[in-house]
């Protein structure tokens, strides 16, 4: 036992305190609460492989390269979101696109998703909305170099993810191409 | 000849015990995980068939198949021999136990008590003898195990367990004044006739404190929440049985469900009237049933046992865990005076009131 610096004179338990602690009062007040969730059993708890939470509009989930709806790549091979990434998951590869030295596409596309933190910075920072954040988050594997993913897969997780494609570029208003602002007041460019 | 047959009758009868007794084991594992989990808004194990009733048998199977480590350093002989020292006293305690009326049929032509074992004239303290030397498992398993956690929850436990069974065997003796027997069965039998007279509330000295000192005491004995300081898992991994995995880890779990099991059978023997209904006589056999009677009986007794075991789990859904030196004062100086006095107070009424 060890001696108590300031002594406290010791108060004398009223009549009523002293009949609390004789007749277990506190602990029987927590035993109360335990019971009455026990008759009114409410579980909170959610069977999660059989039934699953309904996930929020703006979930950053599973990154994904995106495609047009003619089914080229959108990635220019820009190098912003190699840039923009706080835990250098990405790497790109760039490359001309053959016979048209004024285009370029991403030959490679690496991600390294046993460090991505799903910060979104990437989605934010790519001028042509190549990439999405998908809503898939059931990504457990046994073998951690799964989660190195390549360009094809993550084009995969793209096309499952986003059935609906959008224009190409030069389809949409010529801004568009370069600033990746949306200009859906002003009239479309007829195809 | 005659040898033969009633070792073959008893061993039935220990076969029939040892089957209810690992039977309840099995559903207070289930049942403990589905009130705690029902206490706390979840839902306890529901993956293992429906609402997950089949998840002890799924647990046995996982230990009886798990690999049997022993640790380096271990005292290979004291690591094999601690489980069963604590699961054979745990056992063995249902010997004298009677489960239901005290009455005798005719098998083979020799007289045969079918809801006791063995009807020996000290039950109580053979009950008594044997919870001490399930200590020993406990201790001797947290010292050969070569751990710091184990030596200590075993240390712990030591302490623990002689402090309370102190207090249980103290608590014991005004029922025992009481009943003027140590035999379960004859305690039994002194509590029939309604529940005022069941040693809880009986005339001339009610043992309500002895009850309450007997109760809280067990809780301790048995290492159960509040009191379970030896097996600490915030700070003692798992105490004792650390190191213990497979079926020697099983032995330890089956050990402390089939304490639980007992300390609530003896309580229920000896305070609350045991397999006595709360009304004079059954009610099948004022119905004339006289046969059948027995089975309101057992009714009652597993009832009162039942009730026991919900409040331990009950008791750990609710309190958290005492510190070691709150644990010592409790048992010290809160329990050992109310049972010393009410041991004076009980003789003296049994002396000027004698039943």
């Amino acid at each position: 036992m060890n001696v108590a610096i300031t002594a406290q004179p010791k108060r004398k338990p009223s009549f009523s305190e002293w009949l609390k602690t004789l007749t277990f009062y506190e602990l029987l007040v927590g035993m109360k609460a335990t019971l009455k969730h026990l008759l009114n059993y409410k579980p909170i708890t959610l069977q999660y492989p059989h039934e699953k939470r309904l996930l929020p509009e703006n979930y950053r989930g599973m990154l994904a390269l995106l495609r047009y709806d003619d089914g080229t790549e959108k990635c220019v091979g820009c190098d912003l979101c190699e840039a923009a990434c706080p835990s250098r998951v990405i790497r790109v590869v760039s490359g001309e696109v053959p016979g048209e030295p004024t285009k370029r596409y991403s030959k490679e596309y690496y991600m390294d998703m046993t460090r991505c933190l799903f910060c979104g910075l990437c989605v934010d920072a790519c001028p042509v909305d190549a990439l999405g954040m998908t809503r898939e988050f059931e990504w457990a594997v046994y073998d951690k170099r799964q989660l190195h993913l390549n360009k094809q897969q993550l084009l995969a997780i793209g096309d499952r993810a986003y059935p609906v494609r959008e224009k190409r570029l030069e389809l949409q208003h010529p801004n568009v191409a370069f600033f990746n602002v949306t200009f859906k007041h002003l009239p479309q460019k007829e195809n | 000849m005659e040898i033969g047959l009633r070792l073959a009758v008893s061993l039935a009868q220990i076969a029939a015990v040892m089957g209810v007794v690992m039977l309840t084991v099995m559903v207070l594992t289930l049942a403990e995980r589905k009130v705690l989990g029902w206490m706390q808004d979840r839902m306890g194990p529901m993956e293992v068939g429906p609402y997950g009733v089949l998840q002890p048998i799924a647990d046995g199977l996982k230990l009886f198949f798990k690999e049997d480590i022993i640790p380096a350093g271990a005292n290979k002989f004291l690591f094999t021999l601690a489980p069963i020292l604590a699961l054979v006293p745990a056992m063995i305690g249902f010997a004298v136990i009677p489960f239901g009326p005290t009455m005798t049929i005719e098998l083979f032509g020799m007289q045969v008590k079918p809801f006791v074992i063995s009807d020996i004239n000290i039950g109580i303290l053979y009950i008594l003898a044997f919870a001490s030397i399930g200590a020993y498992g406990i201790i001797l398993g947290g010292w050969s195990s070569n751990s710091k956690y184990s030596l200590l929850g075993g240390l712990r436990s030591a302490a623990q367990v002689i402090s309370y069974e102190l207090n249980v065997g103290l608590a014991i003796v005004g029922v025992i004044l009481l009943s003027g027997s140590l035999s379960l069965v004859k305690i039994t039998e002194a509590q029939a006739g309604g529940f005022w007279n069941w040693f809880i509330i009986a005339m001339p000295f009610p043992q309500i404190f002895a009850f309450v000192v007997y109760v809280i005491s067990s809780v301790a004995e048995t290492n159960r929440v509040p009191f379970d300081l030896p097996e600490a898992e915030s700070e003692l991994v798992a105490g004792f049985f650390t190191e213990y995995s497979g079926m020697r880890f099983a032995f330890f779990f089956i050990a402390e469900y089939a304490n639980m099991i007992l300390v609530s059978c003896v309580a229920a023997a000896l305070f609350l009237g045991g397999w006595n209904a709360p009304y004079p006589g059954t009610i099948l056999g004022h119905l004339g049933l006289d046969a059948l009677a027995w089975i309101e009986n057992v009714v009652w007794f597993a009832a009162k046992v039942y009730f026991f075991l919900f409040l331990f789990f009950w008791l750990r859904a609710t309190l958290p865990r005492l510190r070691y030196d709150q644990l010592m004062r409790f048992g010290w100086k809160v329990m050992l005076p109310i049972a010393l006095g009410n041991i004076v107070l009980t003789a003296i009424a049994a002396y000027f009131f004698p039943r």
